[in-house]
């Protein structure tokens, strides 16, 4: 990765592919979500708090594959969900700097994103943001103005209790054992006991959306099993 | 003698009466108010001691139990994480002669008892690491400064076992603030000026200078080497074990660090000196150090020039503190209905820090034996006599264990402490068996013990105790076990090492984020 802060004298010519944006994500198994898109990840996702590595603190993350560095929503050239979390669809673009609510936007440098076949531009032939810039624009302050949100919506979880280290121990359908570890999230007991001390509904939908998320973990298998068929299928002899 | 326990009463605030009245509380409190209440009576007038700054990993229990957090007590006692001790010039005195006792076990321990595989190598060929290298991690980390856990660990739990290091002072205090506000615990500033008996020779009441009579079921004696009610009014005679450990004095010095990025070491350091040791913690913002001698060995010798060339140049501009040391502790620990804890019932020099871990024992056992009438009290005291007599015994023995194995020629300190008559006679039948065996769980079979079979195994082999297997080949039959064991420990030493932050990074790091809980 090469971050640069994106500007219209070193970037104005630049063509993106947006469809490879996902491919920057095939080997993330986890995609830190924003508050705001809880609900709609929760549809498709698996989701959890999981821990950042430099301060223990938790943030909430979508589960896409059931090993480190397995996308399993990445089929090669395209990410297919219903839904695309905004940290998959904001790619090659990053907030830069400490602080993401001051943040300026950078553009990784490296990105497959980049190609001079690519259907988007940053800036139009008038010479104003194209409307695409505008949609990442759009995006990348959601994700800082939610930054804090999203935050204090984890620590929240925490502080009343709510969380539980989830430990998947799933066996395949050819015989391997998977553990994943380091997930932690709302089981319907906890929720239940201590559905009185969340204060506002919103939270309350959203930690629901949550535990109900975790039925997504079959889809994960469903989907790696799919995978690996395919893998061994070249063992098979084609018929006729 | 059917009357019912309600009531307790601690006497002395220092941190082995806030623990007590943080254990008492927090595992005896009933949400309706009617579980036993604990009264503390602390003098303002009487200082505390506060020298015990290591601890065992038994205090993360403590005070997982007490209700403290991690990133609550590390915050405000300035403490720091302690993966055990390194004892520097204990067996040779040379410059580079050390040793680790670790916390961790040796890997596959009990299971796998490599100590003979590795003695076996030790003799036939030259380059084998020290033992408690070849056979635990923990090693390598503290000699690279890391700490035994991350950030994303959850509180009270981490890669290798370990302890903490922290400031007495700060540490009572807090777990007064808890006591206080959190579990209940009455708070009474005043002087005991008496000690009323009953008629049964119990302790009737107590009468403060201010506040007067206070009645309680059971009185905890935590007045510290004063023992105002077990040893003064109780008259239990202090059992004196200085014929076998011959420390009776601490020079105590806190040593500033460079600047807030100096490194912090992650082990308690324990360095030989010509008549004694000195002790090496360091804490968050400074270490505190001491040099703990015999006084009669050292008569007429300069013990402060001694202390001096260990902290270095800055050392005259610190100011010292001696503190007398008494070693041993009361013939008796529970009479009627008063019982001492902490130094009150008795002390030991702070090799192998089992000030604190005592108390702990000792409140642990209250909080769950203590009887509902004071009929029951005196089966549970005849109890708690004989398990409490037991551990002082092995804490000594082990502490002897230190002293006795080395080589060091250069006083007549050392010399004195191989002298067979100052050696315990059940340590003198043990080593009997190590010389052909190496220790084992059996050797330790009681449920009150204090030191495992693999504490033993350190020190032993550390201070280069010579092992004769050739009689007992048998513990050599599985060399393909003992192989992966060791395997598995350079694996363990080269996973950690490359993801363990340094114990000064992640004490950093604790100053803005905390642990979770899970």
């Amino acid at each position: 990765m090469r971050l640069q802060q994106l500007s219209r004298a070193a970037h104005g010519d630049l063509r993106i592919d947006p469809r490879k944006a996902g491919s920057e994500a095939a080997n993330n198994h986890l995609v830190p979500l924003s508050r705001i898109e809880l609900r709609q990840a929760a549809r498709c996702f698996p989701l959890f708090f999981v821990k950042d590595l430099e301060t223990g603190q938790f943030y909430p993350a979508a589960l896409l594959g059931l090993k480190a560095n397995e996308n399993l929503f990445w089929d090669g050239d395209a990410f297919v969900a219903d839904y695309i979390p905004l940290n998959i669809r904001r790619l090659p673009f990053y907030i830069g700097g400490d602080d993401p609510a001051q943040g300026m936007i950078c553009i990784d440098a490296d990105s497959a994103c980049i190609d001079p076949q690519g259907a988007s531009r940053i800036v139009d032939e008038d010479g104003t943001d194209s409307a695409y810039i505008r949609g990442i624009q759009a995006m990348l302050a959601a994700l800082s103005q939610n930054h804090e949100a999203t935050s204090e919506f984890a620590r929240e979880a925490a502080r009343i209790g709510l969380l539980s280290e989830i430990k998947l121990d799933i066996v395949l359908d050819d015989g391997e054992a998977i553990n994943v570890a380091g997930l932690y999230g709302i089981d319907d007991r906890t929720l239940e006991r201590k559905f009185d001390e969340i204060t506002s509904f919103e939270e309350k939908t959203l930690f629901m959306a949550m535990m109900l998320s975790l039925d997504h973990v079959s889809g994960l298998v469903r989907r790696k099993n799919a995978r690996n068929e395919v893998l061994a299928a070249w063992r098979v002899p084609a018929a006729g | 003698m059917t009357k019912r326990i309600k009531s307790v009463c601690i006497v002395g605030g220092g941190a082995a009466g806030w623990l007590t009245a943080g254990l008492l509380a927090a595992r005896r409190s009933v949400p309706d108010g009617s579980g036993l209440s604990v009264t503390l009576v602390e003098s303002e007038s009487i200082g505390i001691i506060g020298v015990g700054e290591g601890t065992w990993p038994t205090m993360r229990n403590t005070l997982k139990k007490i209700g403290i957090s991690e990133t609550d007590f590390m915050r405000r006692c300035n403490a720091s994480f302690k993966q055990g001790a390194k004892f520097a010039r204990w067996r040779t005195g040379a410059k580079d002669d050390f040793y680790y006792h670790p916390l961790v076990l040796p890997e596959g321990f009990p299971m796998v008892d490599l100590a003979p595989y590795w003695n076996a190598a030790a003799l036939k060929q030259s380059g084998v690491p020290s033992f408690s290298d070849a056979v635990c991690f923990q090693e390598f980390l503290c000699e690279n400064g890391l700490a035994p856990k991350m950030i994303s660990s959850p509180e009270f739990g981490g890669i290798a076992n370990y302890a903490y290091h922290l400031d007495a002072h700060l540490f009572a205090e807090l777990v007064q603030e808890h006591c206080i506000e959190k579990l209940g615990v009455t708070h009474i500033i005043d002087d005991v000026v008496e000690v009323e008996r009953g008629e049964d020779g119990d302790i009737a009441a107590i009468i403060n200078q201010r506040t007067g009579r206070l009645e309680a079921d059971l009185y905890v004696d935590c007045t510290g080497f004063a023992s105002k009610l077990l040893g003064e009014a109780l008259e239990v005679p202090f059992i004196d074990c200085s014929d076998v450990l011959f420390i009776d004095r601490a020079l105590a010095v806190q040593v500033p660090y460079e600047d807030e990025n100096s490194p912090v070491v992650s082990h308690t350091v324990s360095t030989g000196q010509r008549h004694g040791w000195i002790w090496d913690i360091g804490l968050k913002n400074r270490r505190g150090v001491g040099y703990v001698y015999s006084s009669s060995h050292a008569q007429g010798d300069d013990v402060e020039a001694e202390l001096a060339a260990y902290v270095g140049p800055q050392f005259k501009h610190l100011s010292t503190r001696e503190i007398k040391i008494r070693a041993g502790h009361r013939a008796q620990f529970w009479k009627g209905n008063c019982v001492a804890v902490g130094m009150s019932a008795g002390f030991l020099e702070p090799l192998e820090a089992s000030a604190l871990v005592m108390t702990e024992l000792s409140a642990d056992y209250l909080a769950a034996m203590l009887p509902a009438t004071r009929s029951g009290m005196d089966v549970v005291a005849a109890r708690y006599n004989e398990i409490t007599q037991y551990r002082w015994d092995r804490v000594i023995e082990f502490l002897k264990l230190h002293y006795m194995l080395s080589e060091r020629d250069d006083t007549q300190f050392w010399r004195d402490n191989r002298d067979p008559a100052s050696i315990p006679g059940r340590l003198l039948d043990q080593l009997e068996l190590w010389r052909y065996n190496s220790p084992s769980e059996l050797d330790f079979s009681s449920s009150h013990e204090m030191f495992p079979a693999a504490s033993y195994q350190y020190v032993l082999f550390g201070m280069g105790f010579k092992m004769d297997a050739s009689m007992q080949a048998h513990a050599l039959r599985d060399p393909v076990a003992a192989e992966q064991a060791f395997e598995r420990n350079a694996l363990l030493k080269r996973k950690w090492g490359s993801k363990l932050p340094t114990n000064r990074d992640l004490l950093t790091k604790l100053g803005q984020y905390e642990f979770q809980k899970i």
